[in-house]
């Protein structure tokens, strides 16, 4: 049923006990979020920054431990069912059963969804020949390829022709090539009539390419929401970036506070090595300030660079640390 | 119980059995292990039967309907296996936010799972007769030892799903399985009549579902049927099995709230 708002999330808390005494684990501290129908939607953050866990309160899987939310024009908790039948959902594991093919995951999803046999047998075709999977089709899923199969989860999220879909890190452990074919799924299912697409994303490039509005998760709450583009436009002037050996924190940071042409400094430390990164609106003119300042004061540093704002900026901007420090493994990624 | 259940439980049931055909292994093993158990208590034990005491001349008759109800505990203590793959690959979260009923997902197991735990039974009743049991009580009583044993399965199958979905951990519900499977074979009179049995096993057999199972299944295959005890122990049974089964459902319902 068509509304303008696919998600309507109020102030969701969801803890887990901690158990053997430690504290509950507060896993959403009041988040709220808002997903215009029609839209392709990002909830980016590192791990354990509450994306998978709002995803599960907003699928009627998980249940939050204060707050609301609407799906589809329905309440998670008191129209479940109504809820249940408007979305798809695609876990961060697989969503196929591996000794079965995948149309025979996709028939029996359909026929879990009400649709009679020659109905499922036609969906399940329509959805094999949309994901490109004929040639898999009636192999047993568990030789399918990371990517093949991750199409097979995607089209067992569609079985049942939903108005919201979720993602979840729907392309975690794929290779670039399974990866950029992901997107263009992703894209093309955009562009359908209707449909809202909720994903799930730990990559700063996945979130920029595709999602038509972002939003920022950190710490169970939101840092910041908006489009890829005006998330980045908050953000004035350039990002100058230094790598640093060894350095003393407190000591930089003092250092390039100084410097007249920079501004938000912050010195981020991982090891033995670490980033001063700094907010200019004349670039050229600050890294040779910067230079000259970490020099007298006998600072090693390594490369220094200057680039416009990228949604590692924005994040480092919101959530107060940088991204590739919360999270490692995006590090690749996100240039 | 709509259509709507109806369906989505056939469809699991389906599914469930699809993947059973699918690993013929296990299928294998379930068929094998109670011929072996069979033809190794039959033989090692053959010599119980001249006890004065024993109370039965022919240690075969005996045993059958005690291994029958051994496999089926057996068979159904490995039931909740398939719902810690389900929730480790992320099957079980896809069923749970799809409309699906959490009974029909619960009931459409156990279906297959007794659909299994009949053909294990023939396929014992068969071998004893092959090795010399007589069922005095026919076919019929036959058909009682079956859905004897069909019951208890049910116990036993929600059972250990009920502790799958609770423990969502093999290593767990292996180690649960074998502190309960065991000693409950031992404390029944499945391979011993009670009158052999310490006063202490006797008193601890009477409240064992594993007991009133073989009692119903060897009074039942036994010339003279008492239906009073039939009666009794099937409603015990069934009641136990519905207690479980019960249990199995609120523990679907409990593992989602884990989530």
């Amino acid at each position: 049923m068509p509304c303008d708002t696919a998600v309507d999330a109020l102030d969701l808390v969801k803890t887990y006990p901690g158990g053997r005494g430690r504290p509950d684990v507060r896993a959403l501290d009041g988040l709220t979020l808002t997903i215009p129908a029609g839209t392709v939607h990002g909830l980016l953050g590192p791990n354990g920054a509450g994306k998978s866990t709002t995803t599960k309160v907003l699928t009627t899987l998980s249940r939050a431990t204060s707050g609301s939310a609407r799906v589809a024009g329905h309440d998670v908790v008191d129209e479940a069912a109504a809820v249940r039948r408007a979305i798809g959902y695609v876990s961060q594991g697989t969503g196929a059963d591996p000794l079965l093919t995948p149309r025979e995951n996709l028939v029996m999803a359909a026929r879990l969804r009400g649709l009679s046999r020659s109905a499922s047998a036609d969906r399940a075709s329509t959805l094999v020949d949309r994901f490109g999977l004929t040639e898999f089709a009636d192999r047993g899923a568990a030789k399918l390829s990371g990517g093949t199969r991750r199409k097979l989860d995607v089209a067992l999220g569609l079985v049942g022709t939903p108005s919201v879909l979720f993602l979840d890190e729907p392309t975690t452990g794929l290779d670039p090539e399974a990866r950029s074919a992901m997107w263009a799924e992703i894209r093309r299912l955009a562009g359908e009539d209707e449909l809202t697409v909720v994903l799930t994303t730990h990559y700063l490039e996945e979130a920029d390419r595709l999602a038509d509005g972002l939003t920022i998760v950190d710490r169970g709450r939101v840092v910041a929401a908006g489009s890829p583009e005006s998330l980045k436009a908050t953000l004035s002037g350039d990002t100058l970036s230094v790598e640093l050996v060894e350095p003393d924190a407190d000591l930089v940071r003092s250092i390039a506070s100084d410097v007249a042409l920079l501004r938000d400094v912050s010195v981020h430390v991982e090891g033995p090595t670490g980033r001063l990164v700094a907010r200019t609106s004349d670039g050229p003119a600050a890294v040779g300030a910067v230079i000259a300042a970490l020099q007298a004061a006998g600072i090693r540093h390594g490369a220094v660079g200057v680039s416009r704002p990228t949604l590692d900026d924005v994040y480092l901007a919101h959530a107060g640390r940088s991204w590739t420090s919360s999270d490692a493994a995006a590090k690749e990624l996100a240039r | 119980m709509s259509t709507t259940w109806i369906t989505e439980t056939s469809q699991v049931t389906r599914r469930w059995t699809i993947d059973g055909i699918r690993q013929p292994w296990g299928l294998g093993v379930a068929i094998i292990q109670p011929v072996i158990w069979l033809l190794l208590f039959g033989n090692v034990f053959s010599s119980v039967a001249t006890v004065p005491g024993f109370g039965a001349d022919d240690y075969m008759t005996f045993l059958v309907p005690g291994i029958l109800m051994m496999t089926v505990l057996y068979s159904g203590a490995w039931a909740g296996t398939g719902f810690i793959d389900d929730i480790n690959s992320g099957v079980m979260d896809r069923m749970l936010t799809s409309p699906v009923h959490r009974s029909s997902l619960v009931a459409g197991q156990l279906v297959q799972q007794l659909a299994i735990c009949f053909v294990q039974g023939l396929c014992v009743l068969g071998i004893g007769w092959l090795a010399g049991a007589s069922y005095e009580g026919g076919p019929l009583g036959l058909l009682v030892a079956l859905a004897a044993s069909l019951l208890l399965a049910a116990a036993f199958c929600s059972l250990s799903a009920a502790v799958a979905l609770l423990a969502r951990d093999q290593t767990a519900l292996i180690g649960i399985s074998t502190i309960i499977v065991l000693p409950a074979t031992f404390l029944s009179t499945a391979l011993m009549p009670a009158s052999l049995l310490p006063a202490w096993v006797q008193t601890v057999a009477q409240y064992n579902p594993l007991t009133w199972a073989v009692e119903i299944a060897r009074t039942a295959m036994s010339p003279s049927v008492d239906w009073s005890l039939v009666a009794t122990r099937s409603l015990w049974l069934a009641a136990l099995a519905a207690v479980v089964a019960w249990w199995s459902v609120r523990a679907m319902r409990t593992y989602q709230r884990s989530l």
